[in-house]
């Protein structure tokens, strides 16, 4: 039993050194920092006026300001449950309509031509029937984030499906795995991979609606704050929305969606960071 | 020719499929009968596109016959089943499994307990030699020990024959031969009933009771050779006996009859 085993064990992750840990929270701050200094440097050379080109100092402040106020607190959960509604209302229409059209062919010829259609049309170009259905407000955003959500989820979904190993199902069918074992051993979790890129898209393609639907269809928000610090010149504020949305974003993405890939399809050697050591 | 205490009989099997391109029938298999014995090993051996496989697949349901029948432990094939385990030359371990998992995968499905398929688990996984692997996904294990867990996950679910599709044909030749001698010990072991797909004809030698040669385009039946030499079955002492290359010298002659 001397065969070479691939050195990669990715289920285990290296235990750092303090020191080693620090200096990987200043690599991911790096690019951060790079930016804000090119920023700093931008505004400081006084080209165009504050209110076109804000600095980071005033942002910072405005920031302060804004949570201090509680505007910002308000907004971003006001946005973040509009998010999570249209997502998971979305979410859930898209993957059974997704398994079922990967894994019938009626239902795939039924349904394909009108998704195709409807996958076309911008989930903002909504709107007008939005506020028609469900009057300004939040009903109106979360019915545009489903628009928005439901398509790249379905999509990726069914690429997903396609992808899957004919030699896996029939491995299983030889161990004896009935219609619905496979669709809960096989079919599932070789979906997974593109299933993550549909929930990312979805989530992407979701905050964008979000900031758009709430500034044409709603009140509260913020999309809404970013509109309406623009009627008020308030630039740096228009600034701290777009970066709230950014650093929301990333929380997300290190705090949910990364762990799920590293203990899933990372894991399962599925996908990579990257191919830089083939 | 049939036989009640045959574990598989195959008769008078044919396949036909359309081509794509020119629409016209191909015939991939002409009245193919083999019979596979209690705890016999068959090789079958033909040139590439004879329908070798095809035939495979056929006796494990993955596909269906144009015409005739197969008949396993005393049942009409129409579907894939755990009464056919099957080896694939590509492995198909499911890779979201650790070895372990993937080996109770089919007495998972059987609704066998969690504690007596850790116990199923354990004793094939020594039997395969994979003992500290139990935890390992299949991306990180070599071509041979993924071979391995496949081999060790079909004899797991314990089924009445061992359906195997050019399995070594994908790792190297070192790690090839090793797995050759271990089927062969593990076979005899376990008094294995096994139906083996290859156009290594060496290979046929070294494991089979018997070699059934197709001939190709269509695949037919051309010569049915029993091997009849000592086991255990070791390269080493195989290469020496003058019977093993008389054997090899036969099937090559049948081989060379047949169209490639």
């Amino acid at each position: 039993m001397s065969e070479a085993v691939s050195p990669s064990d990715s289920t285990m992750l290296p235990r750092m050194s303090f020191r080693l840990r620090l200096l990987d929270v200043a690599r991911e701050l790096l690019p951060f920092a790079a930016g804000i200094a090119v920023w700093q440097v931008l505004s400081s050379l006084n080209i165009w006026p504050p209110v076109l080109f804000p600095s980071p100092v005033s942002v910072f402040w405005a920031f302060v300001a804004d949570v201090k106020s509680g505007a910002l607190p308000k907004a971003m959960s006001v946005s973040l449950v509009s998010l999570a509604y249209g997502f998971l209302i979305g979410a859930a229409v898209a993957l059974p309509l997704g398994y079922l059209m990967g894994l019938n062919r009626a239902s795939r010829n039924f349904f394909d031509p009108l998704v195709n259609l409807l996958q076309a049309i911008p989930g903002l170009a909504w709107i007008p029937f939005a506020i028609l259905w469900f009057g300004l407000g939040q009903g109106a955003v979360v019915f545009i984030i489903v628009m928005s959500v439901f398509f790249p989820v379905l999509h990726n979904l069914l690429t997903g499906i396609r992808l899957v190993q004919p030699v896996l199902v029939e491995a299983s069918q030889t161990l004896g795995a009935s219609r619905w074992a496979i669709i809960v051993h096989v079919i599932f979790p070789s979906t997974l991979p593109n299933l993550m890129t549909g929930i990312r898209l979805g989530i992407a393609f979701g905050f964008r609606s979000l900031v758009g639907g709430e500034m044409i269809a709603s009140t509260d928000g913020i999309g809404y704050q970013i509109f309406n610090a623009q009627q008020y010149f308030q630039s740096a504020r228009i600034v701290v929305g777009m970066l709230a949305i950014g650093i929301v974003w990333l929380l997300l993405d290190r705090l949910v969606l990364r762990p799920i890939e590293v203990h899933t399809t990372m894991r399962w050697g599925l996908m990579r960071e990257g191919i830089e050591n083939t | 020719m049939t036989d009640n205490a045959d574990i598989l009989s195959a008769r008078g099997v044919s396949k036909s499929h359309l081509d794509h391109r020119s629409g016209h029938p191909v015939e991939a298999l002409r009245d193919v009968s083999v019979n596979v014995g209690h705890h016999e090993f068959v090789s079958v051996i033909g040139p590439s596109g004879c329908g070798k496989s095809t035939f495979l697949r056929i006796v494990a349901g993955l596909d269906r016959p144009s015409a005739g029948e197969v008949v396993v432990a005393g049942k009409r094939v129409s579907r894939p089943g755990a009464d056919r385990g099957m080896v694939f030359q590509e492995y198909a371990l499911l890779p979201w499994k650790t070895t372990q998992k993937n080996i109770e995968f089919g007495p998972l499905l059987k609704g066998t307990p969690k504690a007596e398929r850790a116990e199923i688990a354990r004793r094939f996984i020594a039997l395969v030699g994979l003992t500290g692997a139990e935890h390992k996904y299949p991306h990180q294990l070599s071509g041979g020990m993924r071979q391995r867990a496949a081999v060790a996950r079909a004899l797991a679910n314990n089924p009445a024959i061992l359906l195997m599709d050019e399995p070594f044909a994908a790792v190297d030749a070192m790690t090839r031969q090793r797995l050759q001698e271990e089927l062969a010990a593990i076979s005899a072991a376990e008094g294995t009933t096994v139906l083996f797909v290859t156009h290594a004809i060496e290979e046929a030698v070294l494991l089979s009771d018997r070699v059934v040669v197709l001939s190709g385009k269509p695949g037919r039946v051309v010569a049915d050779l029993a091997i009849d030499l000592d086991r255990p079955r070791r390269w080493q002492d195989v290469r020496q006996e003058p019977k093993f290359a008389d054997y090899c010298a036969e099937l090559t002659r049948h081989l060379a009859g047949t169209k490639p």
